[in-house]
């Protein structure tokens, strides 16, 4: 009986035991190892019946009985390690069982791993769908667990995609903003955030840099272009008195300088992706872009509060039809230029294409540009790591369903550059004169060979468009009296004709603008306006498109906002986060959310790209990506108060430069004392603990060597400007649709051209050859952060291009001109490139190199440099598949003003523009400490 | 995670520099060169590779595949009859074109071939024609941005960057992807030959058919080679001075090194494109002696002769193929100056025992529709483009030899069979070049990003 009741004992024990890995396992299965089979195995076994691979099926336990094509079972119960399904997934039993899933990037993290293992030492259950949606709901009642926490949204396409958990920090930029307390012992709260992690992790600050390398460092960031020697000796002056107040001074005065504007503009143009053209297939001028440009530098250059930039650039339209009428601003047309910034062409491209084309560039760049966002992911699926719903996708794809494209008229403003309108104007009207004047010579040639084919067969003439759609027997041959040659000619013409039509728009009162409205019949990049009459107003519908394709919709859904930062859009709806569907203010309430003070994404997004351009690196890693997949802020509490801080003082911009420029953080050295010890604990100088040199941007390039050699013409904004570009790149045909692009001029007169180079004509097809080089950003993508590695073509540029050699012509003519000896002029283009003066072995070394190069060159005579007035070019016609060739005009090179070049210059000029060129090349010049 | 040795590099650099400075700059590149380091520096494959290197012939406009390769005689039964077809943009009446060309069996395999090719037929059996790529693009700009580039949208890496970054360089004084074309760019310009996100060291360098062949390779006439190392050598100096007082800056020294590498690729690079050297026999099998052949004729030599002097990947881009009417005229002119070339690159690199390793693609971006719409009223004899079938050839690195992979419908209109898209195409020539397409990613915006975007699969009827 005792022998009786143990053995029962122990059997009750027994089954307890296994009733308990039953339940774990099976609430294992409900809650994790469902969510891995789905997510990562059963797109290829198990989903599609159809494309079944290894004719393995994953989607029961039977199928995982059963096994594949390898004919043995995927899992054994209870023995994870004769399992192939485990096997596989560890990816170390490649030699056995190929690794699953294939791709490197899916693999299983350690966790997913683990509980796999578990889940089959268990036994592997697997539940009925009854018993997991009782874990399953269960689970979700807590808030908090050891997986993370809920996160509200309006919800993914799944439950599980709904309740599924974030790690705190892979959310932090959803939360809201709270403004942190400052830690004691320093004044400069920047300081004092920096300070606390310097000293947890051992170190202190760098000491401050030398006054010549805090001028240059503070002329570079707030303006973008060097000081003069001259400016450098009056900061020294100050300096020397009283260097606090020398710096504040400084910090001020750049602030106030028009240029400010022009190098902050800059940065906001790189993430706005600005270009004076389309793109795609024709490229088509933007002829008014320039205008949202200049609106951009002014923005900064008044301090506009950052808030007010947000809105106007998503809504100002919407802004300006509730102003009275008399009152009306034509600036915030202009503002909203920016949702027309994307690459777009809907050649070759069904009209609802060319629609979702703009409306998902449209939603990815409000997303990336103002909340650091990456829409692009949700446009087919929730998103894979953030609390991004696609429904939350297309809410904002719904808010710009209405908005459509057009060059809206927008007088021009008073402080809006148009000086030059007038010669420029004629320029571009006289080539498109000659482009008509040759299309028409071809047209009447064809026309005439028509009227005769029309008298041969005794007939009535039709011009080409009536006649176009008669059956072929009825007209005269296509391109009657043309030879093929001639028939490539005309379409040539043809296309230069509607180029130089569009680019006279550049003159024009108007704004590449946008509307709401119906969506036009047809679009045509070429030209689009305003309908003259308002459409019927019909309410766009969106859905959810599944996949992202249009022919997938989904469910409906209405206009709206981002639902996980839980700051609501409407206090009156039923949801928070939907905006009233109404055509006109749909913007107008995304962007006023974009710029609540409540959005904690805002603020962190725009301070972090504040401080980047400060330190070279941003606080959070990527400033176009703030989800967990983005780099993490190394300073959260930091980044969270300068927000915070700028928020609470207006958004203002330069109270935020002021603040970081005026800490001892800020001002650091670029070297460090234990700068050994730091490269092996901090080799990405995440701590701040010294400030890091960067190399000049393609523009800084430009302009520094326009102002060492006294070049630079100041003015501000107007019609982009044509500097020199190398000439065999300006000349060189481009293939656009059906046609080649003219041939690139540049301005007549050097003022014209030696303008900062931010005004230079931005083409998306043909970037100047230099800036490219130099890392200056293709504009079809928004850049968060400039390349700078140095590649060796850049080397052949900047020794051996026009650009340059013109500049270092023009720095020695300078010398010369100021100073009577070479001992003199050598000391002064030293002075002029790197804002110091040489030491002694420099300079007589260089004074050596200098008057061995007059020798050099008393034997060398340069050629002289010929500008063409016209070019032959040649294409190949698709009619034919024969080249052709036809000619252009260049009126810009018949009384053109060109730089002095070597044949211009004496052997002793060029002696010194030989020194001249090294200092351009040289890595003083280049990098900014 | 395929990892590349930046940081490394950099620190060895450091290391470098400090003797460099006492050595002088010379013998630190000399030294950098033997012992190459850096992100050009030659990389070991993932795996075995079929292929070191890639020659792309590429057909911009959009080659016809019923006129070229792949022959369709139910479609010219059907000529000038109306096409019922819903395809694309098209609208309007419009109406089937047959080929003007007749085709024929070539080779010992039997590959079709119209009649305009006279000299491909010869290295017939070394070639695959693969009928069952599909593109997604019906422009051209953005179908050549999706071909070059793996997304249509333009400033993605393109394919020959990947492959270096993935592969490194073996000729550090050439560029390790190079392009050609004609003087006019193809659509889309540069952007079809950008590193994109990766590191500006992986862009296709261009050569110029006309001018300097890379942008100010050389200085003004007036500066001779010895100014140059002069100049050279004083601008060490000041960059020597400088680096000195900022010992803390690793990137100087990588850049005073692109400067010597700038000198030594000056000396280089006329070398590998002179073509006067060749002999005449070769000259004239490349077609150069011909108008309509020299040009094509001559990038196709140089292709030859960079791949043996170590670079990686080099693309040709031969323009005009877009021939929505005229057909007969402009793909017999377009199959006259690129046929003798090729036939000759082909049999070279055989001869030379480098066809074995060396993959020649040639493709468009696209194919071309069985049908056409009236143009200015009348029936032009011509074809739309299509994205849903096309024909590319390639040759060595790993392929089938005499092969037909794939097939398209009745008419030409689709592929039918192995039919894959754009980006199955790119794994299977980075799996030939021995990577992993799922394993050469690199980190940018937040996510991992790799050349087929979201993965894609190796088209085995491909491989030999």
């Amino acid at each position: 009986m005792r022998f009786t009741a143990i053995l029962l004992l122990s059997f009750v024990c027994k089954v307890s035991a296994l009733a308990d890995a039953r339940q774990e396992g099976e609430r294992l299965f409900s809650l994790k190892v469902r969510l891995i089979l789905s997510s990562k195995c059963f797109a290829c076994h198990g989903e599609d019946a159809k494309k079944i691979k290894g004719e393995l099926n994953l989607t029961s336990r039977a199928g995982l009985l059963k096994g594949g094509e390898s004919e043995e079972p995927s899992l054994v119960p209870g023995k994870p390690l004769k399992s192939p399904l485990y096997l596989a997934a560890t990816r170390e039993h490649e030699d056995d069982w190929s690794v699953m899933p294939p791709k490197e990037n899916d693999k299983l993290s350690a966790t997913q791993l683990s509980a796999l293992k578990r889940w089959v030492e268990l036994g592997a259950p697997w539940p009925d769908a009854k018993t997991q949606a009782r874990y399953i709901v269960e689970e979700r009642a807590k808030p908090v667990t050891a997986e993370g926490v809920l996160l509200k949204t309006s919800g993914g396409l799944s439950e599980d995609w709904t309740y599924r958990r974030y790690k705190p920090e892979d959310v932090w930029a959803f939360q809201p903003l709270v403004k942190p307390n400052v830690p004691k012992g320093t004044a400069n709260p920047i300081d004092a955030f920096i300070n606390r992690k310097l000293k947890v992790a051992g170190f202190t600050s760098a000491p401050q840099a030398d006054f010549r390398t805090l001028a240059k460092r503070a002329y570079y960031d707030l303006t973008g272009l060097p000081p003069t020697p001259f400016e450098i000796y009056q900061f020294r002056l100050a300096w020397d008195k009283n260097p606090a107040k020398a710096w504040s001074v400084l910090i001020d005065q750049l602030l106030a300088s028009p240029h400010y504007g022009e190098r902050w503009g800059q940065h906001w143009l790189d993430v706005a992706r600005y270009a004076d053209t389309g793109g795609y297939s024709n490229d088509y001028e933007r002829s008014n872009a320039w205008r949202y440009r200049d609106y951009v530098i002014r923005a900064f250059n008044s301090d506009k509060p950052y808030n007010e930039f947000v809105i106007e650039q998503i809504a100002g339209d919407e802004l300006w039809e509730k102003q009275p009428e008399e009152k009306r601003n034509p600036e915030l047309l202009v503002a909203a230029s920016f949702l027309r910034m994307g690459p777009w062409d809907p050649a070759m491209t069904l009209a609802p294409q060319a629609r979702q084309i703009f409306i998902d560039d449209v939603v990815n760049s409000v997303g990336q540009t103002f909340l650091s966002t990456t829409m692009r992911c949700l446009k087919c699926h929730d998103h894979k790591f953030d609390p991004l719903p696609t429904r939350d996708y297309y809410r904002m794809y719904a808010t710009f369903a209405g908005t459509q494209m057009a060059e809206r008229p927008a007088p021009f403003l008073k402080v809006e550059n148009r000086s030059g309108l007038v010669q420029k104007r004629a320029i571009t009207q006289r080539l498109w004169n000659y482009a008509k004047t040759k299309y028409n010579e071809l047209y009447q040639k064809q026309e005439t060979a028509a009227r005769k084919w029309y008298v041969e067969h005794g007939k009535e003439y039709l011009d080409d468009n009536a006649r176009r759609k008669l059956p072929d027997e009825e007209k005269p041959p296509r391109h009657v009296g043309l030879s093929p040659e001639e028939q490539g000619r005309l379409k040539v013409r043809m296309g230069n004709e509607w180029i130089w039509k569009r680019r006279l728009e550049r003159y024009e009162p108007m704004v590449q603008g946008v509307y709401n409205g119906p969506t036009p019949k047809s679009l045509n990049a070429r030209s689009m306006r305003m309908p003259n009459k308002p459409g019927k107003k019909v309410l766009p519908v969106s859905h959810i498109l599944l996949g992202g394709a249009l022919e997938a919709p989904g469910e409906e859904v209405s206009p709206g906002v981002l639902s996980a930062l839980a700051v609501p859009v409407s206090t009156t709806g039923p949801d928070p986060y939907v905006i009233s569907d109404k055509l006109q203010g749909r913007r107008l309430a995304l962007a006023k959310w974009i710029a609540d003070p409540k959005n904690p994404l805002t603020a962190r997004s725009i301070v972090n790209r504040v401080w980047q351009h400060h330190f070279g690196k941003p606080l959070a890693g990527n400033p176009n990506n703030f989800g967990a997949k983005g780099g993490k802020p190394t300073h959260p509490e930091l980044l969270d108060w300068l927000a915070a801080d700028f928020v609470e003082h207006g958004w203002k911009f330069k109270r935020l430069h002021r603040m970081i420029m005026s800490s001892a953080t800020y001002r650091q050295n670029g070297s460090h004392p234990r700068l050994d010890k730091l490269r092996n604990t901090d080799p990405d100088n995440a701590l701040f603990a010294y400030h890091p040199p960067r190399r000049l941007t393609a523009e800084e390039m430009r302009d520094s060597l326009l102002v060492s050699t006294g070049e630079l013409n100041r003015a501000l904004g107007g019609f982009p400007v044509m500097p020199e570009i190398n000439m065999e790149v300006a000349l060189q045909p481009r293939m656009i649709q059906f046609s080649l692009s003219p041939a690139y001029q540049p301005s007549r007169t050097p003022t014209e051209r030696n303008r900062r180079t931010i005004y230079a004509y931005r083409v998306r097809g043909q970037a100047d050859p230099f800036l490219e080089l130099f890392n200056q950003p293709n504009p079809n993508n928004s850049c968060e952060e400039r390349d700078s590695a140095a590649v060796t073509p850049q080397a052949f540029t900047l020794l051996n291009s026009e650009v340059t050699s013109d500049r270092a012509i023009a720095l020695a003519l300078r010398a010369e001109k100021e100073f009577d000896t070479l001992h003199l002029q050598v000391k002064r283009v030293v002075q002029l490139a790197f804002g110091r003066v040489p030491d002694k072995v420099e300079w007589e070394r260089l004074k050596q190199y200098v008057t061995k190069m007059q020798g050099y060159h008393a034997k060398h005579q340069p050629e002289k440099v010929i500008y063409p007035k016209s070019i032959i070019r040649s294409l190949v016609e698709e009619f034919t598949g024969q080249p052709f060739e036809y000619e252009e005009i260049l009126p810009v090179f018949e009384n053109y003003v060109p730089d002095k070049k070597p044949a211009d210059v004496n052997a002793n000029t060029r002696a010194l523009a030989d020194l001249c060129l090294l200092l351009l090349n040289s890595n003083e010049f280049i990098y900014v400490y | 995670m395929f990892t590349d040795m930046n940081t490394a590099s950099l620190r060895r650099r450091d290391f470098l520099y400090g003797l460099g400075s006492s050595l002088g700059a010379v013998a630190m590149t000399d030294l950098m060169a033997k012992e190459a380091a850096g992100p050009l520096a030659p990389k070991k494959p993932m795996h075995g590779p079929k292929a070191k290197a890639v020659i792309m012939l590429f057909m911009e406009g959009g080659p016809s595949q019923m006129d070229t390769f792949d022959p369709k005689p139910k479609l010219n039964a059907k000529h000038k009859a109306e096409s019922k077809r819903s395809a694309g943009l098209a609208t309007g009446f419009r109406f089937y074109v047959g080929s003007p060309f007749k085709s024929r069996k070539v080779g010992q395999s039997g590959l079709d071939m119209s009649d305009q090719w006279v000299h491909l037929p010869k290295v017939a059996d070394e070639l695959c024609n693969y009928r069952g790529c599909q593109a997604e693009s019906l422009n051209h700009p953005e179908a050549l941005f999706h071909m070059n580039t793996g997304s249509r949208l333009g400033g993605d890496p393109a394919l020959g960057s990947w492959v270096n970054y993935g592969l490194g360089t073996i000729n550090q004084n050439l560029p390790g992807y190079v392009v050609m074309s004609e003087l006019a760019l193809p659509q889309g310009g540069s952007r079809n030959w950008s590193n994109g996100f990766l590191p500006a060291h992986y862009q296709g360098t261009r050569l110029r058919p006309t001018g300097s062949p890379i942008l100010d390779l050389h200085a003004p006439k007036h500066k001779t080679r010895e100014h140059q190392r002069r100049a050279l050598d004083e601008l060490a100096f000041l960059n020597q001075r400088h680096a000195k007082k900022h010992p803390e800056h690793a990137d100087l020294a990588a850049r005073m090194e692109s400067y010597e590498l700038a000198y030594r690729m000056q000396a280089e690079v006329p070398g590998v494109i002179d073509l006067k050297k060749e002999p005449e026999h070769v000259r004239e099998a490349y077609g150069m002696n011909k108008k309509e052949t020299a040009e094509f004729g001559r990038q196709c030599l140089m292709a030859r002769r960079m791949v043996e002097k170590g670079v990686r990947f080099v693309q040709i881009f031969s323009g005009g193929w877009d021939s929505h009417d005229y057909l007969e005229r402009g793909h017999s002119s377009r199959i006259r100056s690129v046929d003798k070339p090729m036939t000759a690159l082909i049999k070279d690199l055989k001869e030379r025992g480098m066809l074995d390793d060396t993959l020649v693609i040639w493709t468009g971006e696209f194919g071309r529709t069985p049908d056409n719409n009236r143009r200015g009223g009348v029936y032009a004899l011509g074809r739309g483009h299509n994205v849903d079938a096309m024909t590319m050839l390639m040759a060595g690195g790993g392929v089938k030899k005499g092969a037909i992979v794939g097939a398209t419908d009745e008419i030409g209109a689709e592929a039918a069979e192995v039919v894959h898209p754009i980006r199955d195409l790119h794994v299977t020539l980075l799996h030939l070049l021995g990577l992993d397409d799922n394993k050469l990613t690199y980190f940018h915006g937040g996510r991992y990003k790799q050349l087929s975007q979201f993965g894609g699969q190796v088209i085995k009827e491909l491989i030999a």
